[in-house]
């Protein structure tokens, strides 16, 4: 930088920091561009000014910030101030969209219209496949539960209601004969259980093999004889 | 300046007793009143007690506003005002924000990292050199370069705020350059 001292002093001072800023007309900065080619001490403080507008500036900046700027915020209160600061544009949602596939290369585009068209197909996928799933009937609370004693119970009570009946059809006459036949009658022993008719026979365990066979008769666990299953084989041998 | 009319209806709406009416005219001007603090005070601390304490005196005499003079030109009188009472008050109590070190090393770590040490030294002590020449400079010459440089006026508005012709902005202006140049030549050399 030159002394200060050392140069000269033009008496256009006012016109430089006006052209310097900017600020002059069209006519007085033509007229002081001839000037300073003219003007040695000008051109010099011109060159000058500039480094200390310069060095202000980045003070500025590194204090304030570079995007500080006065006129940021208040621009629509200073329209003649000497900075014009262009205001951000807000964009809906879809402008922004077709703003991005307008900057977007073609191999950009098609693999984002790829990824929406997956995305549809796996939506209506997932749609149809909720959509087909089976309807649960009943659901578990409302479904009475038995244990293995109340099925235990429920059975015996039918026995005990099958064998009650069976006391109650059975007469003392039958009871009798089948008594006084009894080595004799073995043969009809099978006419008697088809019949439905248990012989009365005081057996200490259980049940006999006839009054097993009509109870799972009527509890319906095997065919009846004249359902005609050809496994049920007769007790009578074959004549 | 073309709001005139806005900031003047704005200070009518505030006499009316409407509330948000002086926080528009805070929000509008606070940061070129931040900036023309900062750049009279050198401090940001400073500039930010300036800036408040601006409007403070700008709402206690909204009454005596009589829209003579513009909005803009009644707000930066009395933050020129403020500045200049305070650096009174820090003259009087020997503080000297110019010479603030820890400022200055707060300064250093704020920078970014993507900068070479001694590129930002050499920044720093640029930077700490031309806030020294402007804290240096007479007060009349000082607001005419801050308000030229920080807050982008045009002559015509530093010539209203500060109420002296257009010539004598220039002037000013021309001769505050001129001290600058003297002061930051030697950082040059």
């Amino acid at each position: 930088m030159p002394n200060i001292n050392e140069r000269p002093v033009c008496h256009r001072a006012e016109d430089l920091v006006t052209y310097l800023y900017g600020e002059a007309s069209e006519v007085e900065a033509r007229d002081f561009t001839e000037h300073l080619q003219q003007c040695d001490a000008c051109r010099s403080e011109c060159g000058v000014f500039q480094q200390v507008h310069d060095s202000i500036l980045l003070w500025r900046n590194e204090a304030l910030g570079s995007a500080f700027s006065p006129t940021a915020v208040s621009i629509e209160s200073a329209v003649d101030s000497t900075q014009f600061v262009q205001h951000e544009r807000k964009l809906s949602a879809l402008a922004a969209l077709r703003e991005f596939f307008s900057v977007s290369p073609l191999w950009l585009r098609a693999a984002t219209a790829f990824a929406a068209l997956l995305l549809c197909v796996l939506g209506v996928l997932a749609i149809s496949r909720a959509w087909n799933r089976p309807v649960q009937l009943a659901s578990d609370e409302t479904e009475p539960k038995y244990s293995q004693q109340d099925f235990d119970k429920a059975v015996q009570k039918r026995l005990d209601e099958i064998a009650k009946l069976n006391k109650d059809q059975s007469s003392p006459k039958d009871i009798k004969a089948s008594t006084n036949k009894k080595p004799a009658d073995h043969g009809n022993q099978n006419q008697v259980a088809a019949n439905g008719i248990k012989q009365k026979t005081p057996r200490p365990h259980g049940f006999s093999r006839q009054e097993r066979e009509q109870l799972a008769a009527d509890l319906r666990l095997i065919p009846r004889d004249d359902d005609e299953l050809p496994f049920v084989l007769s007790d009578e041998p074959k004549q | 300046m073309e709001t005139a009319t806005n900031d003047e209806q704005m200070v009518e709406r505030a006499l009316s007793g409407d509330p948000e009416a002086f926080g528009e005219i805070v929000r509008l001007w606070e940061r070129r009143i931040f900036a023309l603090a900062f750049g009279m005070l050198g401090r940001e601390e400073d500039a930010r007690d300036a800036t408040q304490e601006t409007f403070l005196a700008a709402f206690r005499s909204l009454r005596g506003f009589r829209g003579e003079a513009k909005v803009s030109s009644w707000l930066h009188r009395i933050a020129v005002n403020q500045c200049i009472t305070r650096q009174r008050r820090a003259k009087v109590r020997g503080e000297t924000a110019l010479e603030d070190e820890a400022e200055k090393n707060a300064a250093v770590f704020a920078l970014p990292m993507d900068v070479s040490p001694a590129r930002t030294a050499e920044k720093l002590e640029r930077s700490v050199a031309v806030r020294r020449a402007v804290g240096s400079l007479p007060p009349d010459l000082r607001q005419v370069v801050v308000m030229k440089e920080f807050e982008e006026l045009t002559f015509q508005q530093i010539s209203e705020a500060l109420e002296i012709p257009l010539s004598t902005v220039k002037s000013r202006l021309y001769t505050a350059l001129r001290q600058l140049q003297m002061r930051l030549q030697k950082f040059g050399e």
